[in-house]
């Protein structure tokens, strides 16, 4: 994401007051933090709007990288794919691990199994 | 707990909820073949982290219609958003949120202040590798600001709770007139909005006549 591109966004909002999350929200989630007393207008402000950026760069980040390239979606693959290998977003990828199947799991557990019985 | 049906089938959402903890190395989730998504019940956490008793700062999100609204938006006009990808956003979002709140208030108490600003909330972007917001993100709160003085006698939004010496209620539904001299140097009256100890950057600090 060009900050060039930010900014003409910028430009282009009209009615920059708006935000599409709701600021009540984002306040109680930035008050459930340990020993946050006492946030002003601005921070809300800053904090809601950083976090539509945030949800612009994280989706569009993943889905340029991802395999959703040739079926055009992004997947939740794509989203863990993104917090690992992009450092901005290396803080998501415990709550971001990889998912495997079921019976890949197992197919693994058992190739480990067997390469013990080997041993 | 590690439970596994005996037909290896796991439809049960607490048997979705491993994590790399009980497996040695790396980091998996055991998932449910892609086409069946289910209820995969995200929400759950069931990784035997902590109480449930108390609602964690991971439990409360945004609303996921907002949030899908502003991914589909991001992405080319032709792609399409999995549904496990917008639920995935929706934790990813909050713990976003957590994580430059933690670092804005830790500074702020480094600072001795009580109440989190617009500083601190840059400043940790900036810390946590989020600098390339900065810049339209300014550019953002000065428009806010010039649309929050258009709307005179409007309270905005009330962002803290009546404590002693810091913001309270009246301060927003009695607005005193002060004269406020701007960036541009003209003079016009403004209703109180902010802390008389908040530090605007560009904008002279508020002048009591």
């Amino acid at each position: 994401m060009s900050e060039k591109t930010m900014e003409e966004k910028v430009e282009q909002a009209t009615n920059s007051k708006n935000v599409s999350l709701p600021m009540s929200r984002v306040r109680l989630i930035m008050k459930s933090s340990p020993d946050v007393s006492c946030i002003n207008q601005d921070a809300l402000f800053l904090t809601t709007k950083a976090t539509e950026l945030f949800v612009q760069h994280l989706a569009l980040s993943s889905y340029k990288n991802g395999s959703g390239k040739e079926t055009n979606t992004l997947s939740y693959s794509d989203l863990a794919n993104a917090a690992e290998e992009t450092e901005t977003f290396q803080f998501l990828t415990d709550i971001l691990p990889k998912k495997i199947l079921a019976r890949d799991y197992l197919k693994s557990l058992e190739e480990m199994k067997k390469d013990d019985d080997s041993l | 707990m590690f439970q596994m049906d005996g037909d290896g089938s796991t439809t049960d959402a607490s048997q979705l909820g491993i994590t790399g903890e009980y497996m040695a190395g790396s980091h998996f989730v055991l998932a449910q073949a892609p086409e069946d998504e289910g209820d995969e019940g995200l929400n759950d956490h069931e990784d035997g982290n902590g109480s449930k008793d108390n609602l964690r700062e991971q439990d409360i999100y945004l609303p996921i219609a907002n949030v899908a609204r502003i991914m589909k938006n991001a992405i080319p006009q032709t792609g399409k958003i999995a549904k496990d990808a917008k639920e995935c956003v929706q934790e990813c979002v909050s713990e976003f949120i957590s994580f430059i709140t933690s670092e804005a208030s830790e500074r702020c108490h480094q600072e001795k202040r009580k109440t989190i600003n617009g500083e601190d909330i840059l400043f940790a972007m900036s810390t946590l590798g989020f600098d390339m917001y900065v810049e339209p993100l300014k550019l953002y709160l000065q428009k806010f600001r010039e649309a929050m003085k258009g709307e005179k006698g409007i309270s905005g939004v009330t962002v803290t709770e009546g404590m002693g010496e810091e913001l309270t209620e009246e301060t927003f539904t009695n607005p005193l007139p002060a004269g406020i001299i701007t960036a541009d140097g003209q003079q016009q009256n403004v209703m109180v909005y902010t802390t008389s100890y908040q530090q605007i950057p560009g904008v002279q600090q508020l002048q009591f006549s």
